[in-house]
């Protein structure tokens, strides 16, 4: 059943949140495949998340036009190619990917749209919740090999945070450390 | 490549930060920014210092690195277009060593921080590109 949100929630943190908490939470763990703490859960939740963003900015951008419209579509590009990177590494560690959900069960869980602004709005919420993703795996993957990979994907999430900012008016950054502090 | 040590690896964090902090003080000092922009930049700058600077304390022996003017700035600052482009390509160095950086520290309640870091510093890209008036904001 898709979600009833309000508006509010639909265009804060609790709507991003509902998305992301479920892009694949509720699929069952593989019976084989790597140990661990190979880090290759891990990889799974970010691609879960990945396909999840992919699956909300197509949904965004039903509703951009212009400049707006062109920075999603190249967004959701780089994403695509974020999913199959992370898709790589988890085939790697002996892992297999989960096949994930398809583009319509990912839409019903997403709110009600109304409005250029709501999507971008959505979609910065999006982007900032991918990013601190990334930046708690960078803490918890265990070989500099991993890390180095969802390291500089984390610098791409970072630019298409600033970018969807920036066309909303913003400024690129809310601050000298983007979602944490040393 | 031998492995660098993490103190190492601030420092030449801490060389990079310099470089683009003394970058946007001269750009400003120059008109070579607009000034909302450069002073939005360079108080990022500040704050990223202190922050590897506090970073570094109590890691030991350091070994700074020592920070000559580039060549490039002085011809960069001519025009605010040419400064625009510098700075870019400066910022996109420094998201490259965050990021190796991020990765490889072996202290790793520092990896996240250093990401938070390289993440301001990639939408510091952002920023310029647009002020820039570039169509493509993304890299």
């Amino acid at each position: 059943m898709a979600p009833s949100l309000t508006r509010r929630e639909a265009l804060g943190g609790a709507a991003a949140a509902a998305v992301l908490a479920s892009c694949g939470g509720g699929d069952p763990p593989p019976s084989t495949g790597p140990a661990p703490g190979s880090g290759a859960a891990l990889l799974g939740s970010l691609l879960a998340l990945e396909r999840a963003a992919i699956a909300a900015y197509g949904t965004c951008a039903e509703l951009l036009s212009g400049r707006a419209l062109q920075h999603v579509r190249g967004m959701t590009a780089q994403e695509r190619g974020h999913a199959s990177r992370l898709e790589r590494l988890i085939t790697d560690l002996g892992g297999e990917p989960a096949p994930g959900r398809s583009a319509e069960e990912q839409a019903r869980t997403f709110p009600r749209l109304g409005s250029a602004d709501d999507a971008l709005r959505f979609a910065e919420d999006l982007k900032e919740r991918e990013l601190r993703a990334y930046l708690e795996a960078l803490a918890e993957l265990p070989s500099v090999d991993l890390r180095t990979e969802t390291s500089r994907i984390c610098a791409d999430e970072a630019n298409h945070l600033g970018a969807i900012r920036v066309l909303r008016g913003l400024p690129a950054a809310q601050g000298p450390f983007v979602t944490g502090a040393l | 490549m031998a492995e660098r040590s993490d103190v190492e690896l601030l420092e030449e964090l801490l060389a990079r930060e310099h470089r683009l902090l003394s970058a946007y003080e001269a750009a400003l000092r120059r008109d070579a920014i607009d000034v909302k922009l450069g002073e939005w930049l360079r108080d990022h700058e500040r704050e990223h210092v202190r922050a590897i600077e506090q970073a570094l304390a109590g890691r030991g022996e350091r070994n700074p690195r020592a920070t000559v003017p580039a060549p490039e700035l002085t011809a960069a600052l001519r025009s605010g277009e040419s400064f625009g482009r510098y700075a870019i390509e400066l910022e996109e160095q420094t998201v490259g060593d965050y990021s190796d950086a991020a990765a490889s520290i072996r202290a790793s309640g520092l990896r996240q921080p250093l990401g938070s870091i390289m993440a301001c510093t990639a939408a510091h890209m952002v920023a310029l590109r647009d002020s820039l008036g570039y169509r493509q904001l993304l890299n």
